[in-house]
């Protein structure tokens, strides 16, 4: 999780506008969603894959490592469009569902794509703050913020248990297992409630009036970037259209 | 598990992002109630909406001899409410995805029915049953998140089965395919998840009986902290 985020951080488009990557992003993944298999998920991912191994300079281990697990769904959730349940024999292999299951794969990875493409360019600490502007209520943001800014701290907690609980045979038998994850999961939300107190505590001394309120980076939408984005997107549309 | 970016047709994410959203305001109602009546309770719910994010992240042996996550979403509905986790378990899908690429943004509403809303209201409404028919703690508690995680998991089938129908026996007979795939490994993943939940709660009954008292889970008379 830390090298998504990373990245976000470290990319070359980090100093852009969130609302520019979004309209991209987003934009390809409903053409992704909203348009053919076939040839819409294969243009979506394609100019979502060039724009990441290009302009955004992800190298392709990364891209494996944070596509690995979803990939997993989609292919056991893509499975069950191989076989047929009812009539003689009661289970069978289908094979008119080859078609539907590669659509199906193809569009989700195409998503997956688009999805990446912007977690791996915008930082949740440069969203977050505004999403107030899109109507989310202050109170909403305001605790989301709080997970995420926990969220970290928490995970290097559980990871320094983990470790010093492995380094005392501490996952030799089940039991032993059971016992040292529950103790992990107690561990993380003692500190968690320390944490919020601490935090409490802290903002208490510095006059804390319920506002948790930061300072956004100002950063200006880039007329050229969004004219873009919306063109490729525009383009993916019209040559699905064609293609199709 | 989490219905991937793109696996749902426009038409199904859409209805149920619409189906998801009314409980997602309402929790979100309820806090605004609540930190507007207690400012300070914002640092306590993104303590916990953290703790339920690093709760799914933990790793639990499978009698599959591999290990999973658990859900969470049993001991989080325990501890914080079903309304406030609607609210927490949306923030932290949203969270999932932008930062594991677990689950995603066209599928946040279904995965939030199954996840914030489905999994968190079985939990909760199974340890009230248990408790109001004077079943210990343990066992309520193992019931809720075991239950809570099946419900999550038989929910997901549902909704992949109304998207990708069988076409010789329509919903029913995918119904009967998503779910048997999935239970191999959720039947005995849910078992996992119960028995580590009634850990969890009661080491951190020994250990943060304040806390759990602030958050209410000892409070009312059908959670009380008799132990049978």
């Amino acid at each position: 999780m830390q090298s998504l985020d990373t990245l976000a951080h470290t990319n070359p488009w980090r100093r852009r506008h969130p609302a520019e990557k979004a309209v991209l992003a987003f934009g390809l993944l409903g053409c992704a969603v909203a348009l053919p298999p076939w040839p819409g998920a294969l243009l979506v991912g394609a100019v979502a894959l060039a724009a990441l191994l290009g302009p955004v300079g992800l190298v392709p281990a990364a891209l494996w490592r944070a596509m690995r697990a979803p990939l997993v769904f989609v292919a056991v959730g893509s499975l069950p469009l191989l076989v047929a349940v009812g009539g003689d024999p009661l289970v069978r292999f289908a094979p008119e569902g080859l078609g539907p299951a590669a659509g199906l794969a193809g569009r989700a990875v195409a998503a997956l794509l688009c999805l990446i493409l912007f977690a791996v360019t915008t930082p949740l600490s440069d969203t977050l703050p505004r999403l107030e502007r899109v109507g989310v209520p202050p109170a909403v943001v305001e605790v989301a913020a709080l997970v995420y800014r926990l969220l970290f701290l928490l995970l290097a907690t559980a990871s320094t248990v983990r470790e010093a609980q492995a380094r005392r045979l501490g996952f030799r038998t089940w039991a032993t297992t059971y016992r040292c994850v529950a103790a992990q999961a107690g561990a993380i939300f003692v500190g968690a409630f320390d944490r919020a107190r601490r935090l409490e505590q802290g903002l208490a001394l510095r006059g804390y009036t319920g506002s948790l309120r930061v300072q956004v980076p100002s950063r200006p939408v880039s007329p050229a970037f969004l004219a873009c984005s919306v063109g490729l997107v525009g383009a993916v549309v019209g040559c699905a259209t064609v293609l199709g | 598990m989490h219905i991937a970016e793109g696996y749902l047709p426009p038409l199904h994410a859409a209805a149920w992002t619409v189906v998801a959203a009314p409980f997602v305001v309402h929790g979100a109602r309820a806090v605004v109630r609540q930190v507007r009546a207690d400012p300070d309770s914002k640092l306590l719910l993104g303590a916990a909406g953290a703790f339920s994010f690093v709760l799914s992240a933990l790793k639990i042996p499978s009698v599959t001899g591999s290990s999973s996550h658990p859900t969470g979403v049993g001991l989080g509905a325990i501890l914080f409410r079903p309304p406030v986790m609607a609210l927490l378990g949306t923030i932290v899908l949203t969270f999932q995805a932008l930062l594991l690429a677990h689950g995603g943004i066209t599928t946040l509403g279904a995965n939030a029915f199954s996840m914030a809303v489905v999994g968190p209201w079985t939990a909760y409404g199974v340890f009230v049953l248990v408790r109001a028919l004077g079943g210990g703690l343990s066992v309520g508690v193992f019931l809720a998140a075991a239950l809570a995680n099946l419900a999550t998991y038989s929910t997901t089938s549902v909704q992949l089965a109304l998207a990708y129908p069988d076409a010789a026996s329509g919903v029913l007979g995918a119904i009967v395919k998503f779910g048997s795939i999935f239970a191999i490994t959720q039947i005995p993943l849910a078992v996992s998840e119960g028995l580590l939940t009634v850990l969890v709660v009661r080491l951190l009954r020994q250990v943060s009986l304040p806390e759990l008292t602030r958050l209410g889970v000892f409070r009312r008379p059908a959670v009380s902290v008799k132990e049978a």
